[in-house]
């Protein structure tokens, strides 16, 4: 009998202990192992068909035999207490109109009648919205712009109306490079300046409720659409482009101009040059004409008197300058010839005679500042008078022409003495180099400056 | 002196059982921010509302029946809970599945966002307005005559909750 009894005691501890390690304890918790084999997600898809409601279930684990499982949802239900789901290969759904949508149901999976696990969820949280149809892209050119529009069934619906939209565009040779856009409407605007010109485009939509109140998962990707964008034509616009061409021209123009006047107009302004003191003097001393008897010889102006412009005072005072100097000797030619002038006020008339008028008239004089210089004397001395050194009651004949300045002009020779209109003579015969030296310390400079010229020629 | 035992022993506790459904406690509201009234009560109250209008020509008085319970103040929650009950009464006056479906929702929805302790259940007084006769011998007229007047009192009744909540939300956003 004791044997009997252990041996049933053991019997029976084995087939405790083989139970338990089956999965199956005997208060009804089960091993985490098991429980995670049918761990399942599901998903709500309301007024799918009219007013009837879809609920998909699925396991997460693929290698579950739902050969024996059931599926059964009990709670906010109308009219029921439990509904069990239909099974269709590894899926099970139910599809009703006896859901509450209000409240919490429980998700029961049963193997054999009996219960192994569940689950509670919300209907209206794990909405799953249809996916989104009929896309379609528009190319507006007045506006530059695709407008994108599409349709979703959501919006005949009484329950889950407000959705919110994923619009996701890419070019088709950029994979992976999707652009994302946000929408609560059915219409979309793409700026043409956004997308690549004369580029293949696709483009997608999925939905997902609001939040508002139901919630949930995203929908299926819409049908893939593709669009090109047009090129870009270069037509620009008229005006702009006659502004262009004009532009264009015009600094062409400019840039001409500027390489033709470079040198002669421009670039002394720009650049001044600095004068070459040969070149000034060349201007300064033209050549005179060949017909024009000229000569820098100091000793043809002994019979002048010179003074020094910065020293011009009056013509009382030149007469006492004349009679300060001493007369150079003359020949008996020229001692007769005084002797004449003395007795007879006229005078020959094959003198040269050059008077202030005439000299005014037919003065060859002409300002620096020209292109000619004060060098040239309009002068044909073929004797000279002696009356030239006079300084008696006829008064004195000087000119100081040859002495001018600078500020001549060729209208009018401004004289510097008020002398009186009277006959003025040149003696070239008389080569007076003594006369020079006999001159005062003034009339040397001058003379010095003159035969230092006529020295350089 | 017997007498006056006698009054106290007869007279106070029927004054007692008629004051105690003012004593008995309230019903909270759950929903009181309205979503579930907004997204799914009416919904289909609105629904029922419009089958019924297709359907009948109701008078504008109300029946004596509802006149007696009203949304007071601070009763939303009783009123709800009373008129939720009423409307389990209705189901069947229509032969379509929608329409029943349409009534259960607002009747089991009402009473789920309802936490109610109530000592006292919902009885209407008179059965014979809201409830099809079970006498197969009526006329047909007669018969669609009472589904007319049970539909007009589902009509009233439903604007009556509808009204309710109306006040009910209205209470929340100002406080």
């Amino acid at each position: 009998m004791m044997i009997l009894g252990t041996t049933f005691g053991m019997v029976f501890y084995l087939l405790q202990a083989v139970s338990g390690e089956s999965g199956y304890a005997q208060n009804g918790e089960f091993e985490d192992a098991e429980l995670d084999d049918y761990s399942f997600s599901c998903y709500s898809q309301l007024e799918v068909d009219g007013t009837q409601h879809l609920l998909t279930c699925a396991f997460d684990d693929p290698d579950v035999n739902i050969t024996n499982l059931e599926l059964e949802i009990c709670g906010a239900l109308l009219n029921v207490k439990c509904l069990t789901f239909d099974k269709l290969h590894e899926m099970y759904f139910i599809k009703t109109k006896k859901f509450l949508l209000i409240g919490e149901s429980e998700i029961h999976v049963k193997l054999g009648g009996k219960s192994i696990t569940s689950k509670k969820l919300n209907i209206v949280k794990i909405v799953k919205p249809e996916a989104p149809f009929d896309i379609r892209v528009i190319y507006r050119e007045g506006a530059n712009d695709f407008l994108v529009t599409f349709n979703t069934s959501h919006s005949q619906k009484k329950y889950v109306k407000e959705l919110m939209h994923e619009v996701a565009y890419r070019q088709e040779k950029n994979e992976n490079d999707w652009m994302h856009v946000n929408i609560s409407s059915t219409k979309l605007t793409l700026l043409q300046r956004k997308l690549q010109p004369d580029a293949m485009y696709e483009i997608k939509v999925r939905s997902i409720p609001n939040a508002n109140y139901f919630q949930g998962f995203w929908s299926e990707w819409s049908p893939t659409f593709h669009f090109r964008t047009p090129e870009i034509t270069g037509r620009m616009d008229p005006v702009l482009l006659t502004i262009s061409i004009l532009s264009f021209f015009f600094v062409a123009l400019m840039v001409i101009l500027a390489c033709a006047l470079w040198k002669k107009r421009i670039k002394p302004i720009v650049w001044p040059s600095l004068p070459d003191h040969k070149k000034t003097l060349e201007q300064l001393c033209k050549k005179p004409k060949k017909n024009l008897n000229v000569s820098f010889n100091p000793e043809s102006f002994l019979d002048c008197q010179i003074h020094k412009v910065d020293g011009i005072q009056a013509r009382d005072e030149a007469e006492n300058f004349l009679q300060d100097t001493s007369p150079p000797q003359l020949d008996d030619t020229e001692k007769q010839r005084l002797r004449g002038s003395m007795q007879g006020p006229s005078w020959p008339s094959e003198h040269a005679v050059i008077t202030p008028k005439t000299f005014r008239g037919d003065s060859p004089f002409r300002s620096l500042a020209g292109s000619t210089s004060m060098c040239e004397v309009l002068v044909q001395p073929s004797s000279r008078s002696p009356d030239c050194r006079e300084g008696g009651k006829n008064g004195p004949h000087m000119y100081q022409g040859l002495l001018l300045g600078s500020g001549t002009t060729n209208s009018t020779m401004p004289t510097p003495f008020p002398f009186q209109p009277g006959i003025l003579t040149l003696n070239p015969a008389v080569r007076g180099q003594p006369g020079l030296t006999s001159l005062g310390s003034s009339q040397e400079e001058a003379y010095v400056t003159m035969s230092s010229f006529y020295q350089n020629q | 002196m017997f007498h006056v035992s006698f009054r106290y022993i007869f007279g106070i506790p029927p004054l007692i059982l008629v004051l105690l459904p003012v004593a008995s406690s309230d019903c909270d509201i759950e929903g009181k921010e309205g979503r579930e009234y907004q997204h799914i009560l009416m919904i289909s109250i609105n629904d029922l509302d419009t089958m019924i209008k297709n359907r009948t020509n109701c008078p504008n008085n109300e029946p004596k029946v509802l006149k007696k319970h009203a949304c007071d103040d601070n009763k939303e929650g009783i009123f709800l809970y009373r008129a939720a009950h009423k409307l389990k009464q209705f189901v069947k006056v229509n032969d379509s599945e929608d329409f029943n479906l349409h009534l259960l929702r607002v009747s089991q929805g009402t009473l789920q966002l309802l936490n109610c302790t109530p000592k006292e259940g919902i009885k209407l007084p008179s059965q014979g307005e809201v409830q099809p006769t079970k006498n197969l011998e009526d006329n047909k007229s007669v018969k669609e005559q009472r589904k007319q007047k049970s539909l007009c009192s589902l009509g009233i009744l439903l604007q009556k909750i509808k009204t309710c909540w109306n006040k009910i939300l209205r209470g929340s956003k100002e406080h």
